[in-house]
């Protein structure tokens, strides 16, 4: 199956990115040149299990005369393996980047919730953490599609480290939540705070839909992201992508925040109300610390 | 910068929006890349500017060649 959905390069492979740096007459992004020996140590982390996600599949196949069973098995083991989310869906071309193949029927998708306490601890904390958990996620995806192949299945795991499969599409048709308008899914429970890893496979799987609880509808009226936004990167009005409501956020107005300074913007995220209703104390505190140090939010 | 949202029109006149690109080369050749596609030979590619105001020179449908 060939995908039809362009990914837009991360770091300097973005050509937004790349030149706003080289306009700016730096060497390198400021964010990334700050980064601890631990993130690095995390990226190295999935580099190296990208040589894994795919390996020799077991000629005794168990035969699945119960996609039921088998569904919940696999599901059981992705949580065994450090999972707080697991969901299914048929792979379909729109899930999958533009141009590459991935010859699967299925999509396993797991997620690890992220320890959102950490913004008190800084933002550079709160990256460590999300790379902490990518790295992790890397770690359960390689795991779970060699359990699967051990099944006798083809599989491939999908992560940081190597990747075809595009998280978005996936979380929806999973049902893990709904397509907010700061850009990221949210869940009603972790809001957006967590991190994927995927397995594509043609082990025969019952699969889940999606659902809708009125994040989206709740995003139109909400505004608290775009209002916060230091950069108005948020936008007001949104497009619709394979019948699905989403809002671009403008890299261009992004970046200056979240890139260019030392310092991680996460506040989209932070403010979103599925977030704060999640962690009402945590997000008192943390807008405390922030106008102590001479954050002025919100704008209006 | 300039930007550029890019709208997919399908057969059936179905439109769904590829992205936003900050350059009009960087749009051209997500739709060269979609054009390699079987699926998407009878599809249409429209770009307009943030403001809704569409570019000159449009790229290449269908209809045009």
């Amino acid at each position: 199956m060939r995908g039809t959905t362009p990914r837009r390069m991360q770091g300097l492979a973005d050509p937004v990115l790349s030149t706003m740096v080289h306009d700016l007459g730096l060497a390198e992004v400021p964010h990334y040149a700050s980064r601890s020996e631990k993130v690095v140590g995390y990226t190295n982390r999935w580099v190296e299990n990208a040589r894994f996600r795919d390996g020799p599949v077991n000629p005794q196949r168990v035969e699945v005369t119960d996609r039921a069973s088998m569904t919940a098995q696999v599901k059981a083991k992705a949580r065994e393996l450090g999972a707080d989310l697991v969901g299914i869906c048929r792979l379909t071309p729109t899930m999958i980047d533009l141009g590459e193949e991935v010859p699967h029927e299925f999509v396993i998708a797991a997620c690890i919730v992220e320890d959102y306490h950490k913004v008190l601890e800084g933002a550079d904390a709160v990256e460590e953490e999300a790379m902490r958990v990518y790295a992790a996620c890397s770690d359960l995806a390689t795991e779970l599609a060699a359990y699967v192949r051990d099944l006798g299945y083809p599989a491939w795991a999908h992560h940081n480290g190597v990747r075809e499969v595009q998280a978005i599409p996936v979380f929806y048709q999973v049902g893990f939540g709904e397509l907010g308008r700061h850009g990221s899914l949210i869940h009603e429970k972790y809001g957006a705070d967590f991190r994927p890893g995927f397995v594509t496979t043609d082990l025969p799987l019952e699969v889940d839909e999606p659902r809708e609880f009125g994040v989206q509808d709740f995003c139109m009226n909400c505004n608290v992201c775009m209002l916060n936004c230091p950069g108005d990167a948020i936008p007001k009005e949104h497009v619709v992508t394979e019948g699905i409501k989403r809002w671009l956020i403008d890299l261009e107005k992004c970046y200056p925040y979240s890139r260019l300074r030392e310092e991680y913007c996460h506040l989209c995220v932070d403010v979103c109300p599925f977030n704060v209703g999640s962690h009402r104390t945590t997000f008192k505190t943390f807008m405390k610390h922030r106008k102590r140090i001479g954050y002025k939010t919100p704008k209006y | 910068m300039d930007k550029y949202y890019l709208h997919e029109r399908r057969p059936d006149g179905a439109i769904s929006t590829v992205g936003l690109y900050y350059s009009r080369e960087e749009a051209e050749d997500i739709i060269a890349q979609l054009r390699e596609l079987p699926e998407k030979r009878d599809c249409e590619y429209l770009m307009t500017r943030p403001d809704g105001a569409v570019p000159e020179a449009p790229p290449n449908n269908p209809e045009d060649s």
